[in-house]
């Protein structure tokens, strides 16, 4: 029969289409990127970054303009990329044999699979000379103590706040500790807000930073280390910081129907709520003020935009001026050239930074650099994050993508009334055994 | 002569045969061996786990959940959307003034790109929005909800985004079969005295037969399938509530880079349309391959 | 049917047609009325009619170079693939209704696999594949894929049609000393008109929507299609919003025409043939 035997050869061509792929897995020595390399060689390097928009898209083309200038054998093909598309290409670029010389890094777990798969060159001997100058912050982008990653941005998380709404409920100060929050909440409700805190729930991670801080309050810097290399979860300082969010939760805070709001995506997200007036605070990111100004109808950051750290918790083991954060950074992957490295040594010059630092959007890392950041609340951020005795990757980035997404499902499992404290520490005690 | 035939047979159907098997078979085929190891997607496949993957998925009640609604969806499209885009199929073949107009309206949505919808409708129906407002305008504020954010109602409401997004598709599949009804039949049956309503039953609707049973294979493969509107309207939240097989799928799968789970994840969904789609085949699209239909009376 | 309409229900058949398509044109509506207003105002004041009407957002989008770029290779690759899904469905629909073979079932069941399958999952070795093929950064390298993808439904529509032609045709055509292939080419497709333009705006639609698979295959962003375009007004944490809306509105339009175009055709029918 045509048609069936048609059929056997394609199933033929199949398996063998199948066992080429399957041979063309990728190698696993670690690349190493050499410090130097000839000025002459003519080089082209791939440059993937997320800035789709100005003012990022221009600041990096200029960037790699500029290096172009000061070394004109190198070319630099730059592709911004939408946010949400990095994490679909990447996998499948680093799969491939030609993927992006240089791209975009969140640092934590992710980088860990990477350097694992061996798709990630090892940066420490070619960076050692100017990382010191980056601060703490380039732990975050470190695998057993060797460097992957650069960081060019850090941030930390707090609660921004509305100061005329906390003027009319008659909070003096802002929250010190997490009874004086609560005690907040009760102030503003009786003042006649309808959301004393606004929350984006449907993405999930805004959820997570309150249990994650919550964490980082109560349990030791030591546990709060570990967990993301051993995975151990066994402290009852875990189930605490659960009970702890109950109670936030039990106090009803949050805007009518939180469960479904965005966190930054258009009108109705929390970043929106919190910008228009219609909730007091919001505990978020470093880039909050970028996102309130999109969405106000003047595109301007609101007057009276406030910004505190994450209140202090009487008993817990962390410590009160540790900080949540995590920011961005580039990588070199296996295949790129030793100029690789130099470009991104030239990216994090403290002039760039600086350039950077007036941008408003982001906080540079270089020492130095944070002079330029202008806007009052980012200063106070910067200085806290700087004199911060430790700050902690959000667990989602620090820990695997596997149990990181656990961790954050089961939060939000937790705010939507489906788990309890000890139900989150078992999921995610059970993602990480099954990694 | 048989010769002549199988070069007829390669002629038309091979060339369909190869783009499909090299761009779309292949890939299922690789989800099947995939779905056998522990594999985050970035270095080689090394950890072979044989049936654990599967034995994970089937003992997950988040799983379980996701099939339970995409049987809820598949229920709700057959008894609801069918009657629905027969009535405006109906309607829109009638010789009404402005009728080409108005099937371009019904059919815009179709053309709107999920992405898109799913702006739309957030924004339609988040708390004060168009929906609500709607609502109170005409005095059935009673009947204002939390839409999206209470966990009972969502799967609901996304079914009610998913009939205006895809009912325009359904109607120009009926309005396709209607053409192929000649006039003649029903102005005759008109003229022996039937009313309106036995025409549609007796003639209108069988003939209909093969159009609708395709549409309705079509809508439960496409229900069985669900991902798109969902994962952009709700990630399958909140706390898994209107979760489907695929946004199951992509969120524990992939999202969280264990590519080997949502490969085996992906072959129990393909497994049971598959089910289905056989036993369909099997039970009611059998009667119309039969042989060429010279059911046309007259 | 017509018949039916001239009676008295006319009226009412009318309000009707009206009604639904009130409600299923508002959401419509509202991405066009966005585009014409700013993201800070929807953000607000998400249910407003705009108010100072904004013209920036539609200037900018139709002013800018890439829109354009985009708007053609969007078309390029929906007509390649809609001019392959047809063509090849065509013709394997055709093998699968009117032939008898042993084994056409289980070739029919083998198509509909396709279906099965969410499209995500297979899209890594699709990647690899073409990467192999070089068709990477190449329209060919979307379109050929999207027209594999799109047989299954292709197939399983346009089948019964055919079907459904009457096997007299098929005898007189013979008796004429026409082939089959003849047959198939002269008497059969304009006989299938209206399920052919039906799959044919399926195929369209499914892939001038198209993302997963063009955001994969088309790195340079010379060489995007519309839905990769969004992306350049939506960062890391924000979204112009009034900007997608306008964009949006405007990417609608090619589609919107295409498919009014090709609907006449879905009223053409049988009619005539059947009798004789």
């Amino acid at each position: 029969m045509t048609a069936l035997t048609r059929r056997w050869r394609a199933a033929a061509l199949l398996a063998g289409v199948a066992l080429l792929l399957a041979a063309c897995g990728g190698g696993s020595d670690t690349p190493t990127a050499e410090p130097g390399g000839d000025p002459n060689q003519p080089v082209t390097m791939t440059w993937w970054h997320n800035a789709t928009a100005d003012p990022g898209k221009s600041y990096y083309q200029s960037i790699a303009d500029a290096y172009r200038q000061a070394h004109p054998n190198v070319t630099i093909e730059v592709q911004p990329l939408q946010n949400e598309q990095f994490s679909t290409k990447i996998p499948v670029a680093l799969q491939s044999n030609d993927p992006p010389d240089i791209f975009q890094q969140w640092g934590g777990g992710q980088l860990a699979d990477q350097v694992a798969a061996g798709k990630v060159q090892d940066l420490t001997e070619a960076s050692r000379p100017w990382i010191g100058t980056l601060g703490p912050a380039v732990n975050n982008w470190q695998v057993d103590g060797r460097q992957y990653g650069i960081p060019y941005t850090f941030g930390i998380v707090g609660f921004w706040y509305n100061k005329s709404l906390f003027q009319k409920a008659g909070i003096g100060a802002p929250p010190a500790t997490f009874e004086d929050l609560l005690g907040a909440v009760q102030k503003l409700k009786s003042a006649g807000v309808a959301a004393p805190i606004a929350i984006g729930s449907k993405d999930k991670w805004p959820d997570a930073f309150y249990w994650d801080y919550l964490a980082l309050r109560l349990c030791s810097q030591d546990v709060m280390q570990r967990s993301a290399t051993d995975y151990n979860f066994d402290d009852p300082c875990w189930t605490r910081a659960g009970d702890m969010v109950k109670q936030l939760i039990d106090a009803q805070p949050f805007q009518k129907g939180f469960l479904a709001t965005p966190a930054q995506q258009g009108a109705g997200s929390s970043a929106g709520l919190l910008a228009n007036g219609k909730a007091a605070m919001e505990l978020m990111g470093h880039w909050n003020p970028g996102v309130m100004q999109s969405l106000t109808p003047d595109k301007k950051v609101p007057d009276g935009l406030g910004w505190f750290p994450f209140p202090a918790v009487s008993g817990g083991a962390g410590n009160p001026d540790a900080a949540l954060g995590g920011g961005d950074g580039f990588s070199c992957s296996f295949k790129a050239p030793p100029a690789c490295v130099d470009f991104l040594k030239f990216l994090v010059s403290v002039d760039n930074q600086k350039r950077f630092g007036e941008l408003n959007i982001g906080l540079p890392v270089a020492e130095g650099s944070e002079t330029a950041v202008a806007d009052p609340n980012l200063k106070g951020l910067v200085e806290f994050r700087n004199q911060a005795s430790y700050i902690q990757t959000y667990l989602d980035v620090a820990y695997a993508t596997s149990v990181g997404q656990a961790l954050n499902d089961a939060i939000a499992q937790q705010f939507a009334g489906q788990l309890d404290a000890a139900g989150v520490v078992e999921a995610v005690k059970s993602a990480a055994a099954s990694r | 002569m048989p010769g002549r035939k199988h070069a007829e047979l390669a002629l038309f159907v091979g060339p369909a045969l190869v783009v499909y098997s090299m761009f779309v078979l292949l890939p299922i085929g690789l989800a099947f061996w995939y779905a056998m190891y522990r594999w985050n997607g970035i270095g080689p496949l090394t950890d072979f786990v044989g049936l654990d993957n599967y034995r994970r998925a089937l003992q997950d009640p988040a799983f379980l959940g996701s099939i339970r609604h995409n049987a809820i969806i598949i229920v709700l499209s057959l008894t609801l959307q069918l009657p629905l885009a027969l009535g405006l199929a109906v309607l829109l073949n009638a010789r009404l003034r402005g009728r080409a107009l108005l099937r371009t309206v019904v059919f815009a949505p179709f053309v709107l790109s999920e992405v898109i919808t799913g702006v739309i409708w957030l924004l339609i129906l988040q708390p004060d929005g168009l929906a609500d407002r709607t609502l109170q305008a005409v005095g059935l504020g009673g009947l204002v909800q939390l839409w999206l954010a209470d966990r009972e109602i969502v799967l609901y409401t996304m079914f009610v985004v998913i009939t205006w997004k895809y009912i325009g598709f359904a109607i120009i599949l009926f309005l396709a079969g209607l053409q192929g009804i000649p006039r003649e039949l029903a102005e005759a049956a008109e003229v022996d005295g039937a009313s309106k309503p036995r025409v549609f039953r007796h003639i209108t609707v069988p003939l209909l037969g093969p159009t609708i049973r395709v549409w309705a294979f079509l809508s439960i493969i496409g229900s069985l399938q669900l991902f798109d509107l969902i994962w952009i309207m709700t990630l399958g939240g909140p706390a898994n509530a209107s979760s489907t097989m695929a946004t199951y799928m992509v969120d524990r799968g992939f999202r969280r880079y264990q590519f080997g789970y949502g490969s085996a994840v992906a072959v129990i969904l393909f497994l049971i349309s598959f089910g289905v789609s056989l036993a369909y085949q099997r039970l009611v699209l059998r009667r119309d391959t039969a042989g060429a239909l010279t059911r046309m009376a007259g | 049917m017509s018949a039916l309409a001239r009676r008295a229900t006319r009226p009412s058949a009318y309000a009707l047609a009206l009604a639904v398509a009130a409600t299923v044109v508002v959401p419509v509506v509202y991405v066009v009325l966005g585009g014409f207003r700013t993201t800070g105002q929807v953000a607000a004041q998400p249910v407003a009619l705009p108010d100072p009407w904004v013209f920036a957002n539609y200037e900018e989008v139709l002013r800018s170079g890439s829109f354009w770029r985009q708007v053609g290779t969007s078309l390029l690759i929906a007509l390649l693939a809609t001019a392959a899904t047809v063509a090849l469905g065509a013709g394997a629909a055709f093998g699968l209704s009117r032939y008898a073979f042993r084994g056409r079932e289980a070739l029919f069941t083998y198509f509909t696999l396709g279906l099965l399958f969410p499209v995500g999952v297979g899209i890594l070795p699709l990647y690899l594949l073409l990467r192999q093929l070089g068709l990477l950064d190449n329209p060919v390298g979307v379109a050929l894929p999207e027209a594999a993808f799109g047989l299954p439904i292709t197939i399983v529509v346009l089948r019964p049609f055919m079907r459904a032609i009457p096997g007299e045709l098929e005898d007189a055509a013979a008796m004429d000393g026409c082939s089959r292939i003849g047959f198939f080419w002269r008497i059969l497709l304009p006989l299938s008109a209206p399920a052919l333009v039906t799959v044919s705006i399926l195929a369209f639609v499914t892939s001038w929507n198209a993302y997963l698979l063009p955001l994969l295959v088309l790195n340079d962003p010379g060489g995007w299609t519309l839905p990769l375009g969004v992306a350049n007004w939506s960062t890391q944490y924000t979204q112009d919003t009034s900007k997608i809306l306008a964009f949006t509105a405007l990417s609608m339009l090619p589609a919107l025409l295409f498919f009014v175009l090709a609907e006449r055709r879905i009223v053409g029918g049988l009619t005539g043939a059947v009798k004789g």
